[in-house]
């Protein structure tokens, strides 16, 4: 009989642990706000594979977190909503690029400060933004260039990824996406 | 009379071999049938002993809890550096979460869950009923106006089915967990954009798909234990072939449905 | 005889694997008449209860309870059969995972819908008549010794007065003294229930005891008749074989 109230503890602790992961699974979307961490806003016309919950850094280093990912239904822009460390200060002319550590995942957001002598306010938007580069997108318009499609600035990847098979057009650019408008 | 070369005893005897063995492998999957199909009718049809329920729903599900969830995290943890592996070939490492959990929600957990009761759940049935059978209590249960197909088989037969696909929940969750507790502390991944790359690439039917499986599974399993149980020969030692029959039939089958309903499931 | 038996087997054959085991048994017992079926191991005798009882179906042949035939009846009409039977197997064969009371009380509590305390009641009273006190009642039977467990199943087999109570070898593995008592039992349950018995035993002082009648299997076959004194003053040189418990002789002749 001891031996069934043990199986039946052992029955009970892998139920809870299942519970648990799952309860967490569920709740990771609420990501881990630190206390006292403030959020700005950043509006992209292409976040890739970016997910709630990539980091958010400066020089490599993590500084805070993307809380929300949502769709203005107005201007089409992706608006992303980032949980910033309130030890950190950015410059109000600071730019927001979405970027990946290699070719299909791990996006993330770096921050690249400006020069402006005022901070970013606690509920802001940064002004500068770059979204993720469409790799596939891209290729495909060198080989088949068409008018009126740069690459530079704020634009988002080209829809020349109806080209490009679908896992892959989920991917964000490799690197420095800084050079890559000089396709 | 002469006879003909091909009539001569050295030619028959091998075909008759083949015929006398084709026939009785043909009678004993008709037998298996049969057996199946008078379980079947005898769950879904009252009288019902919900008491004889009960107790195969824990024996089968609950105490199955504790191998199936050591099992999952075994598999997951594993998987989980494979994947990594194979992924760092192509610069793909990153997507490491999402394959893990496709391979654990439509195969891993399900078949590998189903293994673990066939050994276990599928031995204990055929064990009990064959010394039933031996020790004439089965034919006693006849005697006393009762089914033993309604008191014992058909309870078995539906906590397989019920319970194996709620075990596969639990081994798809403790997968998962496995795969990110070595994902984040060994592989160094961030903790939630693993959880979120899994979640949102997860579809509803790649975990229904394992459901299903795990639901055929669990009939299997205990179809093969009630079967080789029930139909025990001899005593003390048909007993021990019953159970060894019923692990391997349940194991082998298990393995043949799973590619059957994968390559049904492979384009959904 | 005018009245029709309780029960009979008319032209039963039954083959295992190829050989006869029953080649055409005839035989019939009469409404509150215990026979007693004996001979040697291996001829047939469980065969002979089975196939009355319908645990097996014969390859050919009748069974008649009370003149209707049994063969071939399935589903309801079957189970309503077996609650006309009574049967004290071999081993008891009681339920390892049941305690005695609820073994006694199995038919009460899943086949007639009998709740569970009234049935307990009427168990413990079954166990009384079998000179089982009521603090067996909550024992398993792996806790029992081998006579108390054969009267724990003649408990079970009584305990909803059938028609007809089967003995498979009722005092086979006890000792002198306790197969002495489980033959009182059989015949005061017998005479109590007014009920028609059937046995099968080697063992001829249980025979001489609980039998109105002996008749002998050999070879699938009826061989012998007759009342338990007609059975010591027979001349039937195979009777006298088996009586007198002789090695050799025409039984075991080989022909």
């Amino acid at each position: 009989m001891r031996e069934q109230w043990a199986e039946a503890a052992t029955g009970l602790v892998v139920i809870l642990v299942a519970a648990v992961f799952l309860v967490y699974s569920l709740t990771v979307g609420g990501v881990g706000r630190k206390a006292g961490s403030y959020d700005v806003t950043a509006r992209f016309g292409q976040v890739g594979a970016l997910a709630p919950g990539a980091a958010v850094s400066v020089a490599g280093v993590k500084v805070g977190t993307v809380s929300e990912i949502r769709l203005d239904p107005k201007t089409f822009l992706a608006v992303t909503k980032l949980s910033l460390d309130p030890s950190v200060k950015l410059p109000a002319d600071s730019t927001a690029k979405i970027t990946s550590d290699s070719l299909l995942g791990g996006a993330h957001i770096a921050i690249a400060p400006g020069g402006a002598m005022e901070d970013l306010k606690p509920g802001s938007e940064i002004e500068n933004t770059q979204g993720s580069v469409d790799l596939f997108g891209l290729i495909g318009q060198f080989l088949r260039p068409q008018s009126g499609q740069g690459a530079a600035g704020n634009a988002a990847a080209a829809d020349a990824a109806t080209s490009a098979p679908a896992p892959a057009s989920q991917a964000a650019a490799a690197g420095n996406a800084a050079a890559l408008p000089d396709f | 009379m002469s006879e003909t070369t091909l009539a001569s005893p050295a030619v028959l005897a091998p075909l008759r071999l083949l015929g006398r063995s084709t026939l009785s492998a043909l009678r004993r999957v008709g037998s298996v049938a049969h057996f199946a199909a008078r379980g079947v009718a005898a769950a879904a049809t009252p009288p019902w002993f919900a008491g004889q329920l009960r107790r195969q729903l824990a024996a089968v599900g609950y105490f199955s809890l504790p191998v199936v969830g050591l099992t999952a995290v075994f598999t997951g943890a594993a998987l989980a550096l494979n994947i990594y592996t194979g992924g760092g070939r192509f610069n793909a490492e990153q997507v490491m979460p999402q394959i893990v959990a496709l391979g654990i929600t439509r195969e891993l957990a399900p078949v590998l869950a189903a293994l673990m009761l066939a050994g276990r759940v599928s031995a204990a049935i055929a064990a009990e009923l064959g010394a039933m059978r031996a020790t004439e209590q089965i034919d006693a249960m006849q005697t006393l106006s009762t089914d033993p197909f309604r008191y014992l088989v058909a309870p078995r037969l539906v906590a397989g089915v019920v319970m194996l696909p709620l075990l596969t929940v639990v081994a798809d969750l403790i997968g998962v967990a496995g795969g990110w507790l070595v994902a984040t502390r060994v592989l160094h991944f961030n903790p939630t954009v693993y959880i979120r790359n899994t979640m949102s690439f997860l579809q509803g039917w790649d975990v229904g798909s394992g459901l299903v499986k795990a639901a055929v599974f669990g009939f299997i399993v205990t179809l093969m234990g009630c079967f080789h149980g029930y139909n025990a020969k001899g005593g003390a030692r048909g007993v021990g072939q019953a159970t060894t029959h019923a692990v391997v039939s349940a194991s082998v089958l298990v393995f043949a449905a799973d590619y059957l309903l994968t390559s049904f499931f492979a384009h959904t | 005889m005018s009245t029709v038996p309780k029960l009979a087997w008319k032209g039963v054959h039954k083959r295992f694997e190829g050989a006869p085991v029953l080649d055409g048994l005839d035989l019939a017992v009469e409404a509150g008449r215990s026979l007693v079926i004996i001979g040697g191991s291996g001829q047939g005798k469980s065969v002979t209860l089975k196939v009355a009882l319908g645990l097996m179906a014969p390859d050919a042949g009748e069974i008649a309870l009370d003149g209707q035939d049994l063969v071939g009846l399935r589903g309801a009409a079957r189970s309503k059969l077996f609650s006309r039977f009574g049967m004290l197997f071999q081993g008891a064969a009681l339920f390892d995972s049941l305690s005695v009371w609820e073994n006694v009380a199995f038919r009460l509590i899943n086949a007639d819908g009998v709740k569970r305390p009234a049935a307990r009641q009427r168990a413990i009273e079954a166990l009384e008549r079998v000179r089982l006190g009521g603090e067996v009642a909550d024992l398993y039977p792996g806790e029992l010794s081998g006579g108390m467990q054969k009267r724990v199943g003649l408990a079970r087999a009584v305990v909803a007065t059938p028609e007809i109570i089967f003995f498979d070898e009722p005092t086979t593995g006890l000792d002198p003294i306790t197969a002495a008592a489980i033959n009182d039992l059989i015949v005061e349950q017998v005479r109590r229930l007014g009920c028609t018995a059937v046995s099968i035993t080697h063992d001829l002082a249980s025979a001489r005891t609980i039998g109105d009648e002996i008749a002998m299997l050999n070879k699938g076959r009826i061989i012998w008749r007759g009342t338990p004194a007609e059975l010591d003053r027979t001349d039937d040189p195979r009777v006298r074989q088996f009586v007198d418990g002789r090695p050799d002789g025409p039984l075991t002749d080989r022909r």
